[in-house]
């Protein structure tokens, strides 16, 4: 505990709610990232997870709260400030979101090509680089998204994300529709970004297995609210009852051997 | 039937309501592109490829409604007036109404129904697959990178669209005049060049020019605000077409008015 007291904070979440007309889907959330911590939040399809990434980002406005990245208010921050701040910031989105009218390694390098120059060539050798690590073969850079499998997609959308080294990760969802064993790739990339000096993680999931491998800490939300917190070996003795569930889901001896 | 009619009232209200902001919101957006069309940094590469795709890929459509609609003038002229009939009419008639109002306002359709509901469907996907966040998250704005060169390649491509379908229109016009009624040839053009006139090339430049922002904005603003689903792609393609048609087709009137009201 005395340790984690001294690590700054990266995201700091105060008292965020959302609504969308009556439907109230965050209520007073506090949470905080620290610095080389990688969080995993949980929750059930619906409950809030990926309205509380775009909060974050300034995607949505959270009706009320505040939300601190480096200490910068984001709320009302100016969008000139907020872009600085979200360059730094690797996104992924659930469903992917790859430009399909670019190639992917034009995908792959879009943030960097948006601030330098880059030839055809320096970009395919940039991407491909990134990829290697993604179990992708090289020959899929020629191609468009729609090319590709799923999972493909998947990870060229992590490979996007991870593009130009940001210190902040937010991943939402990336191992789902994975096969396991690309599942522990992703997984063992994003442990390894975070264990990079200054990396942080925040990823969405609803892969147990993958909880107990990336996380320092974890997130329940439930009813609008963050219901549970803890590690993930906590979770195993823990009361609360989606938490049992979401435990369920895994054979605790995958964790043992682990 | 007191209830009946309060029912009646409330909706109607609602749906006024929805119309007007709806059209509130369209002005924003109208203002916002017109802001970030002004801003560096302008993305020519994608200027170009919406050029080629608007102007290059529609000429095909274009040329063959405007021919066809120019033999058809000439044709329907010579029926109609037949005891006037000579050279001059039907070469002035030809291509006044190409020029002041076939050419121009068939295009728009044209366009509005490729392009428009092309644009619609492009960005409302991309909409609804959050591609439009994972845009702003990656350090470009979306009104820069995706609306403005839309914008700015239809006003550059409708006016010249309109030129050449102007040009196609009054040659479909002369091809029925020479080679089924039998006019002489250098008759005809010697009367279409003496009606040429300056200002019904101006006026159907701007009405061209209107007609490309009508488009282009339209399907931009449908697109940028559809729904999630594939519902949300459809709707905003739909209502895309139709109200940049109905745009057109009133504002080609307005502008008519001012010019040779
Ligand atoms: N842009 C939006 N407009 C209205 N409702 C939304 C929007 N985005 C999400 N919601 C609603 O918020 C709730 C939570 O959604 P989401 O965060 O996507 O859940 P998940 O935890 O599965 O990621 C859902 O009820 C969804 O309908
Ligand atoms: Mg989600």
């Amino acid at each position: 505990m005395e340790k984690k007291l001294e690590k700054k904070i990266i995201i700091k979440v105060s008292e965020v709610s959302k609504s969308f007309n009556n439907n109230v889907v965050l209520k007073d959330i506090n949470f905080q990232l620290l610095e080389g911590e990688s969080l995993a939040i949980i929750g059930e399809s619906g409950s809030g997870k990926s309205v509380l990434l775009k909060n974050i980002i300034g995607l949505l406005l959270p009706d009320k709260g505040s939300i601190q990245i480096n200490d910068n208010e984001m709320v009302h921050l100016n969008k000139k400030l907020k872009e600085k701040i979200l360059l730094d910031l690797g996104i992924t989105f659930q469903h992917g979101a790859l430009f399909d009218s670019l190639k992917v390694w034009e995908n792959i390098i879009f943030k960097i090509a948006n601030k330098e120059k880059i030839n055809t060539k320096q970009g395919k050798q940039i991407a491909l680089s990134i990829i290697e690590d993604l179990g992708l073969q090289p020959n899929i850079l020629d191609l468009y998204p729609s090319e590709i499998s799923g999972g493909m997609q998947k990870r060229v959308a992590i490979a996007r994300a991870i593009c130009g080294n940001p210190k902040i990760l937010l991943f939402d969802e990336p191992t789902s529709g994975l096969d396991p064993v690309t599942g522990s790739l992703i997984d063992k990339l994003i442990k390894k970004a975070v264990s990079r000096i200054g990396g942080s993680a925040i990823t969405i999931t609803h892969d147990m297995a993958s909880v107990c491998r990336i996380a320092d800490k974890v997130i329940l939300i439930d009813k609008q609210t963050i219901s549970w917190s803890g590690t993930p070996k906590q979770m195993f003795d823990s009361e609360n009852e989606k938490i049992q569930k979401f435990i369920k889901t895994i054979n605790s001896d995958f964790f043992l051997n682990d | 039937m007191l209830d009946f009619f309060l029912n009646f009232l409330g909706t109607t209200g609602k749906k006024f309501i929805t119309f007007v902001s709806n059209i509130g919101h369209f002005f924003i957006f109208f203002a916002n592109t017109i802001y970030w069309i002004i801003r560096p940094p302008w993305y020519f590469k994608r200027i170009l490829q919406q050029i080629i795709d608007i102007g290059y890929f529609s000429l095909p459509v274009v040329g063959l409604t405007t021919f066809f609609s120019g033999m058809v003038l000439a044709l329907q002229t010579y029926n109609g007036f037949n005891e006037i009939n000579s050279e001059t009419t039907v070469a002035r008639i030809v291509l006044t109404s190409i020029i002041r109002e076939l050419g121009p306002v068939l295009t728009g359709l044209m366009v509005a129904g490729r392009i428009g509901a092309k644009m619609a469907a492009e960005i409302a996907t991309m909409k609804v697959t959050e591609q439009i966040d994972a845009l702003e998250t990656l350090g470009t704005r979306p009104m820069q990178y995706l609306i403005a060169p839309k914008i700015i390649a239809a006003l550059i491509c409708i006016p010249l669209l309109v030129l050449i379908g102007n040009t196609i229109g009054i040659l479909g016009g002369y091809v029925i005049a020479i080679y089924k009624l039998n006019f002489n040839p250098s008759m005809y053009i010697y009367a279409t060049m003496e009606y040429l006139q300056l200002i019904d090339i101006i006026q159907g430049t701007v009405k061209a020019a209107v007609f490309g922002i009508i488009i282009s904005m339209v399907s931009c603003y449908f697109g940028f605000n559809a729904t999630k689903g594939a519902e949300g792609v459809g709707f905003a393609t739909t209502s895309s077409v139709v109200i940049s048609s109905v745009m057109i087709l009133t504002s080609t009137y307005v502008i008519t008015a001012l010019f040779f009201g």
